[in-house]
């Protein structure tokens, strides 16, 4: 079992570099929907000793979410606002792949640094989590486009799904379904902002937005 | 006991949504309006008994510790409960021209009578959790709900606003969650069950116990992520947006509230690592230091502010720096940031009533062209310069007690650069802000009135000069009870002692 995970944590690793690197935003969308996809799975992994009905209805919910749901919203934004490159970013796509390198080695660097020994390809699990998270926040960062920081915020909520899985292992219940519904409302509700974004300004240029300063 | 939440606490989150479905029975706008005041009114009402229990110094725990009040929150949430209960009467006069002219639908008000018994509900919740996941969902909720609050009038620079609030919050409120994940890994093998692992009363207990590692790492995620909520600088850049653009009513409703929650969370953090002997000193060093830095940002920007509405909120980045800063200065300064937090929620309340409502009557929030204001609309030009005055830390309002209040443990835990940054920032805002509020309200006029607007009544009369009394009161006398229930909320984040 364990190299099964092991596999789906390096091709976590492996989306999150394509997501850092890429520039067309219908790529991007599936890639995050490939790890979004991985990450639900991996709680099934993990607990594969003693998977319970809980378990499965969990892992369930975050694959339709992570992997399916969420993609088919940002894929309609994007339809809507008819867009499909994202232009000119702050920072270029070699410079953008370079730094997410050093994001995965800053994480490993952070992971040794916390000093949760933990057994085999669990080691692993952790820095991944950390690395999607940071991936996620360079996204909302240095992009332009509203829908793409909607994209790297759904990246860091992926993030954030294998860091609990890591750190915890078995958080209650009900908080790991509240967490699992805000990020969707949470998406549903950026979704929706876009909308109105693309309706009343006639983009989704995030640095265009730019009226409200001092 | 089995597993259903008990009526009690948890009907105190679900009273505000049952008004909220009763906002989507009623046709007249004006009704739904009024729904909103009832409906905070009699959860005020159904929560007072607990509320004045707790603050002296019982604590409930219900549904299996899942829900909990002691001092510290009940506090907080009598302090929710009277802003809710000013600002809901308040959007009654302010939102009057709309409804009355068509500019506002029932779709509009319908959407944001219910968005505003919502974050009702969802701030309840962050206050009322003992666990500290259910904190967290409540205080994403609350994000959630309040970003279409601020573009309940759609225009431009609502949407730019709401946008930087959604994304900025979001992100912070992730960061929080990993702080809070952090801090149950923290306590892996001290709580048997796994489904109290995140009960405070069961960390606190146990907090001899915690991962110092772990419970540091966890703390300063939490720091960053919920100090984003309560604008604490630098993750303050939301702010200013999202206040000056959204409804008075509902900027008050952010100041007086939601940053205060934010705050509310930071602190059952800084409680645990109050409890860890190595890690007391650095927690509370974290805190005096975002409070100094908020105050000095503040400072700057107030300093060139001609608009009312971002003068107010660059003002609740300072208060809350101040409410920080005494946070991190041990018992007393606790003592005085607790009643800083009251003070501030209702001067700044009664700040935005007045100024949002003279930027309808003059079709700006410049204050330059307000001048003459108080000649003109008597009410709403002096409650504005009074509630600024006020919060600014004017003689004998109590916010000038409870700004002394803090500079005096800042004094006594021998801190001089925190004294020396806290009277700068603090002299420069009073300076600057000051200087134009006094000429907005009895400067000589500069343009005239966009709309007469009808002559304020009693009601909004009433509304302006309670909360101001009530401060002036507090700044002269100072109860015994309400000094004996503030010492209560501070020995709940000593743990007791």
């Amino acid at each position: 079992m364990s190299a099964w995970s092991e596999l789906i944590l390096i091709l976590v690793i492996l989306t999150n570099l394509l997501l850092v690197g890429g520039n067309r935003l219908t790529g991007l969308i599936r890639f995050a929907a490939v790890q979004g996809l991985l990450a639900g799975l991996l709680p099934l992994l993990v607990h594969s000793h003693a998977i319970t009905a809980r378990l499965i209805f969990l892992a369930a919910l975050a694959v339709a979410l992570k992997g399916v749901a969420f993609p088919l919203l940002l894929g309609r934004a994007l339809r809507e606002a008819d867009i499909r490159r994202e232009v000119e970013p702050f920072v270029g796509s070699e410079l953008s792949t370079f730094l997410g390198i050093s994001l995965l080695a800053f994480s490993f660097w952070l992971s040794e640094w916390l000093g949760i020994a933990q057994a085999g390809w669990l080691r692993l699990m952790l820095p991944v989590g950390f690395f999607t998270m940071m991936t996620g926040l360079f996204l909302i960062i240095s992009r332009h486009k509203a829908l793409t920081q909607v994209l790297g915020y759904l990246v860091m909520e992926n993030g954030i799904f294998l860091l609990g899985v890591a750190l915890v292992g078995e958080v209650p219940f009900i908080v790991e379904l509240g967490v699992l519904l805000d990020a969707f409302v949470a998406v549903f509700v950026m979704g929706i902002a876009i909308h109105h974004i693309n309706r009343e300004f006639n983009h989704m240029d995030v640095h265009l937005m730019a009226r409200l300063k001092e | 006991m089995n597993g259903l939440p008990q009526p009690g606490l948890a009907a105190l989150v679900l009273l505000p949504l049952a008004g909220c479905g009763l906002c989507w029975v009623l046709r007249a706008p004006k009704r739904i309006l009024a729904v909103t005041w009832l409906a905070s009114l009699l959860s005020a009402l159904a929560a007072a008994p607990a509320v004045w229990a707790c603050l002296h110094g019982r604590a409930l725990q219900e549904a299996q510790g899942w829900l909990a009040l002691d001092a510290l929150s009940a506090f907080h949430l009598a302090v929710m409960y009277g802003v809710f209960i000013l600002s809901s009467a308040y959007a009654q006069i302010y939102f009057d021209g709309g409804i009355s002219s068509g500019e506002l639908s029932l779709a509009q008000v319908r959407q944001f009578a219910s968005l505003w018994l919502g974050s009702l509900a969802a701030l309840t919740l962050t206050l009322v959790s003992n666990n500290l996941g259910m904190m967290w969902v409540g205080m994403e909720a609350t994000t959630l709900l309040t970003a279409f609050l601020i573009i309940v009038r759609r225009s431009p620079d609502a949407l730019e606003a709401m946008w930087k609030y959604l994304l900025i919050c979001s992100v912070g409120i992730a960061f929080a969650f990993i702080g809070t994940l952090l801090v149950a890994a923290s306590a892996k093998g001290l709580v048997q069950d796994p489904g109290q692992l995140l009960h405070w009363s069961r960390l606190m207990a146990a907090a001899s116990g915690l991962n110092p590692k772990l419970l540091k790492a966890g703390f300063l995620f939490v720091l960053v992520g919920y100090g984003t909520k309560a604008g604490l600088a630098p993750m303050h850049s939301w702010l200013p947006d999202a206040h000056s653009q959204a409804p008075a009513p509902v900027s008050a409703v952010f100041s007086g509230c939601m940053l205060n929650a934010g705050l509310y969370c930071i602190l059952r953090y800084g409680a645990l690592c109050h409890a860890l002997p190595q890690l007391a000193d650095w927690s509370a060093g974290l805190l005096r230091l975002l409070g100094l830095l908020s105050i000095s940002v503040a400072a700057v920007f107030i300093l060139f502010q001609n608009d009312g509405k971002r003068l107010l909120a660059y003002s609740s980045v300072e208060h809350l720096g101040i409410i920080a800063l005494g946070m991190g200065l041990g018992t007393p300064g606790i003592f005085a940031a607790l009643f800083h937090t009251l003070n501030h929620a209702l001067g700044k309340s009664v700040g935005f009533f007045c100024m949002g409502r003279l930027g309808q009557i003059y079709g700006t929030n410049d204050l330059r062209r307000l001048a003459g204001a108080a000649r003109r609309e008597p009410v709403w030009g002096n409650g504005l310069l009074l509630s600024l005055l006020a919060i600014l830390g004017a003689a004998p309002f109590a916010v000038f007690l409870s700004e002394f209040l803090v500079l005096k443990a800042a004094v006594e835990a021998h801190r001089a650069v925190v004294v020396a940054v806290f009277l700068a920032g603090t002299c420069i805002i009073f300076i600057s802000a000051s200087r134009r509020v006094i000429a907005a309200a009895w400067g000589e006029p500069a343009a005239p009135a966009r709309l007469p607007g009808p002559r304020a009544g009693l009601a909004a009369t009433l509304l302006v000069a309670l909360p101001l009394a009530l401060l002036l009161c507090l700044g002269v006398w100072m109860p015994g009870p309400f000094r004996g229930a503030l010492e209560r909320c501070a020995a709940v984040l000593n743990g007791g002692r």
